[in-house]
């Protein structure tokens, strides 16, 4: 008899699309049967309690290795809204108790998973199991990123004016926390206009200049890097600079659709990063949705639970909202680092993308 | 809710109609759970099993006696059939187990899988119809959740004897049984009668007596689902037997 290898982490997530949904459902299904329909398989879906769907191997620079456990929530995608709140709250909490039957020491909610539940792990029993949004992590690889790409531009990070939509958001108020010291200027934006307001009336001290604004159209055009950390298919962006840095770190990632590249406008999906040892999946349904242009590639929401347990660092890191401190995501950026859990390499939805200086700066 | 249910006219000749088919299906169900228990106590050795089936072949009867005596009252004209499309494949693949006196598939085809269907669907029906047919379904739905929880112990047991082997024979007993159910479940209209239905399939009927059969087949595989959870097999495997199931 196979023996079971006991779990580290669980990483809670869900489909944020059908499409996803179908690949991997056709992806379990055998050859002798037909692949369905996008059709065919709404009917049933999110009738599935959630469950384990495949087991996870990762393996850190020092050799170590974890073991992990995916829970698919089995959330319709087309209910990720306010409105089925509740139903989702009931998916998440079931999801956890999954988790917890595996005796996993910390489990990360991905996506809008730790949105449903606020950050508010009151109603959990964490005695045993730590919980993490992964949030901290997935700052540190935004940041990251849009430092590494202004570096390949020959730019400095302190010239540059950084926009931040979703600012008031978990990602967006470490993100702007972190680069307040940092840059030129901060322009902040978000719909609610009162709380952001607050929210950047903290920053009026700092160093950098601060502008907030609802109407994104106002403060694009100043911007020399934009951070989109907002959950929102339907976000603009026009009249930008040409050489702008784009870090679409938000769901659905899908600003380089409705962007012009190639003037010198870089645009990369944020928050990704790589298991440089290998990362493996059982059974492996990777080629039916992973749709990341290298193998090893996660959200860094997900790598936050692999690094926690790569140290025995079982704790609710990150949790809450607003919560995130600037120590903790140079803290865990370290440690991720240290066990070759690293910035994933840039790339957008047609694959990995190279940075290039603009003729004028070259030589 | 309550405003909600106003809405459907019971007593509608419609309704009445579809509660036939309702009660027919159920009373057939009944039946075939009774013939199995009944097969499976012929079939067994050890004389504690032997007796214990008796006593489930026995208690399968009072439902579908409870289900007769209702429908009766009703005025409802019943159609009993245990050899129809899909409830006589269900019986053949049980009698093929219990022939071998494979008691773990026995127990595993009845006492979960046509459980599983039996339960939500009742739970389902006894919800939507506020009367007392309703709470008769709901009080049948939870003794047979007994016969569920009762045989889950068992089975788990069986499971860690040897995971293996009981994940290959329950994949097995799965397809031949499940395939069925979930055929017997698709959401369209059946095209060759069901044997049991007096009319046109019942299916697209449903709404009239404030059910359908889309969220009805979504529960019914929830609780499937449920059962092989609390019975210890690895959601990977589950979901790999549910994905593959006919749509
Ligand atoms: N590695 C990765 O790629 C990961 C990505 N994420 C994603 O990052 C995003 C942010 O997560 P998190 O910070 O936890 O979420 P929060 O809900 O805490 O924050 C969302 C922020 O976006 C703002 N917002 C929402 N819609 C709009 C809009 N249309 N225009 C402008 N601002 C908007 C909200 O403010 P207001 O409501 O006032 O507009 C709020 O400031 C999510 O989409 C999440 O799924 C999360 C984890 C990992
Ligand atoms: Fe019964
Ligand atoms: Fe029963």
């Amino acid at each position: 008899m196979e023996n079971e290898a006991h779990i580290d982490f669980a990483v809670i997530g869900h489909q944020d699309n059908w499409p996803s949904v179908q690949s991997i459902i056709n992806g379990m299904r055998s050859g002798e049967n037909e692949p369905l329909t996008v059709a065919q398989i709404k009917g049933t879906f999110s009738y599935i309690p959630p469950r384990s769907i495949f087991k996870m191997t990762a393996k850190s620079k020092t050799g170590k290795t974890v073991n992990g456990v995916y829970i698919e929530t089995f959330i319709d995608p087309d209910e990720l809204t306010p409105h089925f709140l509740r139903k989702n709250i009931n998916k998440v909490n079931e999801a956890i108790s999954v988790a917890l039957k595996h005796k996993s020491k910390i489990i990360a909610l991905g996506g809008f998973t730790s949105i449903v539940l606020e950050g508010n792990l009151s109603q959990f029993d964490t005695s045993s199991s730590k919980i993490t949004t992964g949030n901290t992590l997935t700052s540190a690889y935004i940041l990251k990123g849009v430092t590494d790409a202004i570096l390949k531009l020959n730019k400095r990070l302190q010239d540059c004016n950084v926009l931040i939509i979703g600012a008031t958001g978990d990602i967006g108020s470490a993100c702007t926390h972190y680069l307040s010291s940092k840059v030129k200027g901060l322009l902040l934006n978000a719909r609610n206009g009162r709380k952001l307001e607050a929210f950047a009336q903290q920053f009026t001290d700092t160093s950098a200049e601060i502008k907030w604004n609802t109407r994104l159209e106002e403060l694009i055009p100043m911007a020399d890097i934009i951070i989109c950390v907002a959950s929102s298919a339907s976000i603009e962006i026009k009249d930008y600079k040409k050489q702008v840095v784009i870090c679409d770190a938000g769901y659905p990632k899908n600003l380089d659709t409705k962007i012009e590249e190639g003037n010198g406008t870089f645009v990369f999906h944020g928050g990704m990063g790589t298991v440089n040892y290998g990362y493996d999946f059982k059974p492996d349904y990777r080629e039916h949705f992973y749709n990341y242009p290298r193998p090893h590639i996660a959200h860094g929401c997900i790598l936050e639970a692999v690094v926690l347990a790569f140290e025995g660092k079982y704790e609710n890191f990150s949790s809450g909202k607003g919560n995130i401190k600037t120590e903790s995501i140079d803290k865990i950026h370290e440690l991720s680092v240290k066990h070759g859990v690293e910035l994933a390499p840039f790339y957008n939805s047609k694959g990995l993308c190279e940075i290039s200086l603009p003729k004028s700066s070259k030589g | 809710m309550g405003m909600e249910k106003l809405s459907y006219d019971l007593k509608s000749e419609e309704a009445l109609s579809v509660l036939t088919d309702v009660f027919s299906q159920a009373i057939t169900g009944e039946l075939i759970g009774m013939s199995n228990f009944a097969s499976m106590a012929g079939a067994i050795d050890d004389p504690h099993e032997k007796m214990e089936a008796v006593e489930h072949a026995d208690s399968e009867r009072q439902h579908a006696e409870g289900f007769m005596a209702h429908a009766e009252k009703l005025g409802l004209k019943v159609k009993v059939n245990l050899e129809g499309e899909y409830w006589g494949r269900v019986r053949n693949i049980f009698l093929s187990y219990a022939a071998k006196k494979d008691f773990i598939a026995c127990l595993a085809i009845q006492e979960v899988m046509l459980e599983a269907f039996a339960v939500s669907m009742y739970t389902d029906v006894g919800k939507a119809l506020d009367n007392e047919a309703g709470k008769m379904f709901l009080s049948i739905a939870e003794e047979e959740k007994e016969h569920m929880e009762h045989s889950t112990e068992f089975l788990r047991d069986e499971l860690h004897k040897d995971k293996d082997k009981f994940l290959k024979k329950f994949e097995q007993l799965h397809n031949d049984c499940m395939t069925i159910l979930a055929e017997f479940s698709l959401t369209s209209d059946c095209t060759d009668s069901c044997g049991v239905c007096h009319g046109n399939c019942m299916k697209s009927s449903l709404p009239i007596v404030g059910l359908d059969v889309g969220s009805m087949r979504g529960n019914a595989l929830s609780l499937y689902a449920r059962a092989l959870d609390h019975i210890g097999i690895p959601g990977e495997q589950s979901i790999k037997w549910i994905a593959n199931l006919p749509v």
